[in-house]
């Protein structure tokens, strides 16, 4: 396994990160303002800043064709940023929400992208030629609370939300003139604006941090605040899934996670590092880290902080052996956004995380 | 002239920023019945957990504190009164206290690593919970008495309101506990905290 790809940009908690297409523009959303940073070399130097908001931008996501930005807000905003010669020029959304937006995520169609917010309610927003404007449309039954996090299916018609009402929910955000009749699928075959195909929950009901539909978008998974995930297999509309397969760890819960195949996901959260699981609809496991634990007495900066000469120095300056106030994990604090960088067919060779810790790491499968 | 004046005097006045606005809205989160995050659970009677207590006794007293554990664990109390749902808890507690410490992690892992296992030792979380609460919890009736009779306030009391119950001191039904506390989280991890905190079937 290759080392991790560790980028420090600042001491700030990234509430959200997205890569370009090409993997050399790195958007994160930083306080109020998104940063664009610009791989040179190995490292990534700050390259241009994205004001608009005024108050956290709480998601941003980049469309891996067009290049086209978009980020949300507490502020109740989302804004699309085009791309031109001159810079980035901001649009504004009608979202028509009274409550922060949460969550961003363009569609794989990339007409379309989906905002959660706090107001009960997810905007799927699509760009209306008449009035050159971006409108929205609102999902609202039977959302109860917040939306923490959306998921689109690859046909970018069905769309899976988390909410804090401890709900996973699989929409039909089908929109008249922007999407082709979807294909029927597990998840149903008429399929017009607000259809819910799916509600789920699990034993303990906890608030759900992510949804994440399988590469053909014919299972999904979600990871709830009791530490568990849970792995809806769906055997047709109106009809009760197949398998609901739920693991409770022991760990902390997780807060993002993407699929790695159809027997793999990758998630992790509160405990700073990625976790493993595998299995299929007959059963999932945790399978363990991705991360190799730093040892103490392996490689040379650990040798040398076991040295005698510097026990006794460490003892002398500070009146103590040694610090423990580094966590093990490359993270030091919660990963709150895990996504996938590089693979493809819907198996990921590489994948990229964002935490509180104001670090962006890219991590080998 | 009149209507510029009540204009004014109604946005002069902030009192209409304390209106929680969330209250009036029947959609809202603030209305949101918790109820419907679990599925119905069945109501156990005083008579049901009274005769779950008479079954794990007896395993107890056949030397089968296991499958006493497991007796209680398998049929928790979510939805009963709240006199229901002590005496429960009793009843774990007094399972808890007659397992010998040297047996605890080996039978809490046998547990654990049996099919459902680990929703029974999330159980066992939430009434190590319950119990460390104590009188706080469940303040009324029974309890208050002999709270009051324990030299040390900690709040937590289980002694004297059952009958035929030895006397033991609070300090050590606490320590129990704890221990308890310990070896569950050495077998099912944080997790387990993580889920007795989340969920939403309460005993």
């Amino acid at each position: 396994m290759a080392s991790p790809e560790v980028h420090h940009l600042f001491h700030r908690p990234i509430a959200d990160h997205s890569f370009s297409a090409d993997r050399q523009t790195l958007a994160v959303a930083k306080d109020t303002s998104v940063e664009l940073y610009g791989r040179a070399g190995s490292a990534f130097k700050l390259k241009d800043e994205l004001k608009g908001h005024d108050k956290t931008v709480t998601g941003v996501d980049i469309a891996p064709e067009s290049g086209r930005i978009v980020t949300c807000s507490q502020d109740r905003n989302a804004l699309v940023w085009e791309p031109s010669p001159t810079g980035y020029k901001p649009t504004l959304v009608l979202l028509r929400i009274a409550r922060a937006a949460t969550f961003v995520r363009w569609s794989p169609s990339e007409t379309k992208f989906a905002v959660g917010s706090g107001d009960r309610v997810i905007a799927i927003c699509y760009f209306e030629e008449e009035n050159d404007w971006w409108v929205s449309k609102h999902l609202k039954k039977p959302i109860r609370s917040t939306i923490t996090t959306v998921n689109w299916h690859p046909n970018s018609v069905l769309l899976a939300a988390g909410s804090t009402d401890a709900h996973a929910r699989v929409f039909s955000s089908f929109i008249k003139g922007v999407d082709a009749r979807p294909e029927p699928s597990v998840w149903g075959e008429r399929l017009p604006f607000n259809t819910v195909c799916g509600e789920y929950l699990n034993n303990s009901a906890g608030w759900v941090h992510s949804v994440a539909f399988s590469p053909s978008g014919n299972a999904l998974a979600f990871a709830a605040h009791d530490s568990s995930i849970t792995v809806v297999y769906p055997s047709g509309p109106e009809q009760p899934p197949q398998a609901v397969v739920s693991v409770s760890t022991q760990l902390l819960p997780f807060m993002s996670m993407v699929w790695n195949g159809e027997d793999e996901i990758i998630a992790a959260g509160y405990d700073c590092e990625a976790f493993r699981f595998n299995g299929s609809a007959s059963g999932w496991q945790l399978t363990g880290t991705l991360e190799a634990k730093r040892r103490p007495g392996l490689g040379g900066a650990d040798a040398r902080e076991e040295s005698a000469l510097n026990m006794f120095k460490q003892m002398d300056l500070k009146g103590k052996v040694n610090d423990d106030t580094q966590l093990k994990t490359v993270h030091q604090n919660t990963i709150t956004t895990l996504r996938a960088y590089q693979g493809s067919n819907g198996s990921v060779s590489k994948f990229s995380t964002s935490g509180v810790d104001g670090r962006v790491v890219v991590w080998s499968t | 002239m009149s209507i510029i004046q009540q204009h004014t005097a109604s946005s002069l006045s902030d009192a209409w920023r304390t209106i929680n606005i969330d209250a009036l809205d029947p959609e809202s989160s603030q209305n949101f019945d918790t109820d419907t995050l679990h599925p119905p659970l069945p109501e156990a009677s005083e008579a049901d957990v009274r005769a779950l207590n008479g079954q794990v006794r007896q395993l107890l007293r056949g030397g089968d504190s296991e499958g006493a554990l497991r007796g209680c664990l398998e049929n928790p109390v979510y939805n009963g009164s709240e006199v229901a749902k002590d005496a429960h808890l009793q009843t774990v507690i007094e399972v808890l206290q007659s397992i010998k410490a040297s047996e605890m992690t080996p039978m809490l892992q046998r547990i654990y690593d049996s099919v459902g296992g680990s929703e029974l030792v999330d159980v066992l979380m939430k009434y190590l919970y319950k119990g460390m609460a104590g009188g706080s919890a469940s303040s009324g009736g029974l309890r208050t008495p002999t709270r009051n009779l324990t030299p040390q306030a900690t709040g937590f009391s289980q002694i004297g309101n059952r009958p035929g119950s030895t006397n033991e001191s609070t300090g050590a039904g606490m320590s129990v506990l704890l221990s308890w506390h310990e070896k569950v989280v050495d077998v099912a991890g944080l997790g387990s905290i993580q889920r007795c905190m989340t969920d939403w079937r309460k005993v």
